[in-house]
């Protein structure tokens, strides 16, 4: 293990253990001995698929955050000990969890100044999950591509696309499988656009994606004036069914949140199985890192690096797509600039998750929760301005890529264009 | 004659970056043709009933060269001249204001992309790309609306010093993503793009929660500039014409970068890692030192960006100051890579993109268009600048001696 990396691994230890002390003071003993806080875990809706009822558990607030804080900084304190090789990014991604959790438990305690004086866990969890889907089918398509090669910075333009053309045909055919498969075309096509430029024509990808996010930004707005205002029946803006799996959704809390979910969210699962396995399992996976990492050698051994790149690009380009057409199943109808550059959020999430699909999950559920509490921070009344926590997500990005992940090593060919000679 | 015929043809079919960008100037105005004609329900059901009978194929014809050449005439006249007011004006003498306003407007908002634009080509020219051109800027504006109308000078001083802030402002939000790539190696892009979004916010913010909220207002308005902190109208108030000072500004701002790039020796460390770092790092410059004053530069300009256009154009700032058009910021990335990164090519381009920007306005007002093809335009035609061979093959133009592929930043490289 190289020096640089025991030095991240300190270093993210060293953050965890100081957000632990902080957790432990600020909301732990801060709080007072008298407040109490509720947590709560029965889902919002009680349909025939509601998990098991449990009670409500109701906590002294200094005293949880106290152990959640010393729970936190032993997490950091044992990488900065240990130093342990694997496992990296689940301690931390842990880490971040019990300071999301305790924040909550802070904003609702019952001296606070919120009038709720409960948090949903459920609720929370199920809200965020949708946010962390989109992440996760974003930061996959950035696996797919920059493990062959290429960098794909549009897959905000490709959410952008497989959005807009999802409500379309959601609307209009009142079917998602249709939906899906027309964003994902939408994704895949965006993907060869960017695949054609940069790899026959050796054009920038980063500003071949940058200008293709601007481009799509445009056209979704023009469309959205030309077409869908005056055919409002064009995007109507269903949501896409959840499907329950009998008998799993009865489990308390992890019930709603994985079991009883859009088929968006059961196909990105299964889509991160079928990545992690083939990415480094199979022979496809071999080849599509050889391209990735040293494209001359890969074609010594007579891997066709172009054809490689564009299958991935495009492959890519359609993940992006279906993530698309996933947070529009799950926020509506579609309206112009309502990604809010959730394309590049996947994209720090996959630099942070060190361009694995695993590490990617993880990142993406990181900054998932972290988005959906800071657009819902305000209804417990935090007490600090809207706009500022607005901030909070972006900031952990510039954190994350930075401080936290500092130099890591993207595959050694990504963005580096190949030249058949 | 037939000789000198035949050289004038073949300098017409052999690439240059001239021939390219005009090419691709053609292809993006085709782009957005195509996009008008398909998206226009009265144009695509004169296409449906083409096969009915030839006067439709013919009436589904004109219809479309209408519609088209409708949108486009109307770009040009609101964004260049309209030749009837023109002429009218010229015969009586009367109506100057009318006939100059379209340039007048065009000009107006290519001041601050001037300015902004040559920011992001000087970070362009050292191998960084700014993307967060927006952010600062509007930063830039923050910061100098607060001088602007929150302290009272005489001008001399006051428009000096409320300029400064808006280049401080712009300066300490390029600081951000400068410092982090040189000491931890950041990438530049996902910094600046997720501090456009910090910024974005932070402007709500002020607007809402600060002093710098208009007295009386619930909604995020701030403070106009006081007269002694805004850039005059170039022809006097009286002109009617909102052309203003600022493009004095801008053309100080193309002479520095001019003389900066091609005689200055910080120019030339600039230059030199951009081409080729490798190299930079071995003759000794300091490859920390450079990062960071290129977004010091860049994020300053950006500032002044800002800050030229809120003293010169709107004098006050509200939530969706710079936001239109897909921000000033993007805009900036794509004149300067249509303008090749060197200042004269950025205020050609400059100019280009306000016109389109102008024009797009008066096509929407005119026509019902929605402004954003503008957008898909620009973007267009720097779709086909950033890929000059495939230029190159449609038109099917020679091979230039010279002139490769360079690119301008490639993948995460730490």
């Amino acid at each position: 293990m190289s020096t640089v990396s025991r030095r991240r691994t300190r270093g993210i230890g060293v953050f965890g253990a100081l957000l632990g002390l902080v957790t432990a003071l600020g909301f732990g003993l801060a709080s007072g001995s008298a407040a109490r806080s509720s947590l709560t875990f029965n889902p919002v809706d009680l349909s025939a698929s509601a998990p098991l009822h449990l009670g409500t558990l109701t906590l002294p607030t200094a005293l949880a955050n106290l152990v959640l804080g010393l729970a936190m900084a032993a997490i950091g304190v044992e990488l900065v000990v240990r130093v342990p090789r694997r496992g990296v990014m689940a301690r931390f991604g842990a880490v971040a969890l019990l300071f999301l959790l305790a924040l909550l438990l802070w904003a609702v305690r019952t001296t606070g100044p919120a009038p709720i004086n409960f948090v949903n866990l459920t609720a929370v969890l199920v809200g965020a999950s949708a946010l962390t889907m989109v992440l996760i089918f974003g930061s996959l398509s950035g696996v797919l591509c920059e493990r062959a090669g290429v960098v794909n910075i549009a897959i905000e333009g490709q959410f952008i696309g497989g959005a807009f053309i999802g409500s379309m045909v959601a609307s209009i055919t009142h079917d998602f499988f249709f939906a899906a498969v027309a964003g994902a075309a939408v994704g895949g096509l965006l993907g060869l656009v960017l695949a054609f430029l940069s790899l026959r024509y050796l054009s920038d990808q980063i500003i071949v994606g940058v200008v293709l996010v601007t481009m799509l930004s445009g056209l979704s707005s023009y469309l959205n004036l030309q077409v869908l205002t005056p055919f409002p029946q064009y995007n109507t803006g269903n949501l896409a069914p959840n499907l329950p799996i009998p008998l799993l959704t009865k489990i308390p809390v992890l019930g709603p949140v994985l079991f009883d979910q859009n088929g968006f969210f059961y196909l990105m699962i299964i889509l991160v199985t079928a990545v992690s396995y083939g990415l480094f399992q199979t022979r496809w996976g071999l080849r599509v890192r050889a391209v990735g990492e040293h494209p001359q050698a890969a074609a010594t051994v007579g891997i066709k690096v172009i054809g490689v790149r564009y299958t991935n690009v495009i492959l890519g380009g359609a993940v992006a797509g279906l993530g698309g057409v996933a947070f529009m199943a799950s926020q509506g109808q579609f309206q112009p600039g309502y990604t809010s550059g959730l394309g590049y959020i996947a994209l720090a999430a996959l630099i942070f998750g060190r361009w694995r699909p695993s590490g990617a999950v993880v990142a993406s559920i990181v900054f998932g929760l972290s988005l959906y509490l800071s657009y819902n921070l305000q209804t417990f009344q935090v007490p600090v301005s809207t706009e500022i926590l607005g901030m909070v997500p972006y900031l952990i990005t510039i954190a994350v890529v930075s401080g936290l992940i500092g130099r890591v090593r993207p595959p050694a060919a990504d963005g580096v264009p190949y030249r058949r000679d | 004659m037939s000789e000198s015929r035949r050289r004038w043809w073949h300098r017409l079919t052999t690439r240059s970056p001239l021939l390219v960008t005009l090419d691709a100037l053609i292809l993006g105005f085709v782009v957005g043709a195509l996009v008008i004609i398909t998206t226009t329900a009265s144009v695509l059901d004169a296409w449906r009933a083409m096969f009915s009978s030839w006067a439709a194929f013919g009436h589904a014809c004109k219809l479309t060269a209408d519609v088209v050449g409708a949108a486009y005439r109307a770009m040009f006249t609101g964004a260049v001249v309209d030749p009837r007011i023109f002429w009218h004006a010229l015969t009586t003498g009367h109506g100057w204001t009318l006939a100059l306003t379209p340039l007048s407007e065009t000009l107006t908002y290519a001041a601050p992309l001037i300015i902004a634009s040559i920011g992001v080509g000087i970070a362009f020219q050292t191998g960084i790309f700014n993307i967060g051109a927006n952010g600062q800027a509007i930063l830039g504006g923050v910061a100098g609306a607060y001088m602007g109308s929150l302290v009272h000078l005489p001008t001399v001083v006051h428009l000096p010093l409320t300029l400064a802030a808006g280049i401080v402002g712009g300066v300490v939000v390029g600081l951000v993503p400068g410092l982090l790539k040189a000491y931890t190696g950041a990438h530049e892009v996902i910094v600046t793009l997720m501090l456009n979004y910090v910024v974005a916010a932070l402007l709500i913010f002020t607007l809402l929660s600060t002093v710098l909220q208009q007295p009386g207002q619930q909604n995020d308005i701030s403070r106009t500039l006081t007269p002694s902190a805004q850039l005059a109208p170039l022809f006097g108030a009286a002109s009617g014409l909102r052309v203003n000072w600022g493009l004095a500004v801008a053309a100080l701002v193309v002479i520095f970068a001019w003389w900066f790039l091609e005689r200055s020796s910080l120019g030339f460390d600039f230059r030199v890692t951009g081409a080729n770092p490798q190299a930079a790092r071995a003759s000794g410059i300091n490859a920390r030192a450079v990062i960071v004053l290129v977004f010091v530069i860049s994020g300053g300009l950006a500032g002044l960006a800002g800050i030229v256009q809120l003293a010169g154009t709107t004098h006050y700032l509200d939530g969706g100051f710079l936001i239109g058009n897909a921000g000033i910021g993007f805009t900036a990335i794509t004149v300067s890579l249509l303008g090749r990164n060197r200042p004269v090519g950025i205020v050609w381009s400059s100019l280009l993109f306000a016109g389109l920007g102008v024009g797009g306005r008066a096509m929407q007002v005119a026509t019902g268009i929605p402004l954003d093809l503008a957008t898909v335009i620009q973007s267009a035609v720097v779709l086909f600048v950033a890929t000059p061979v495939l230029v190159q093959e449609i038109f099917r133009l020679r091979h230039a001696a010279a002139g490769e592929v360079r690119l301008a930043t490639s993948g995460w490289g730490s």
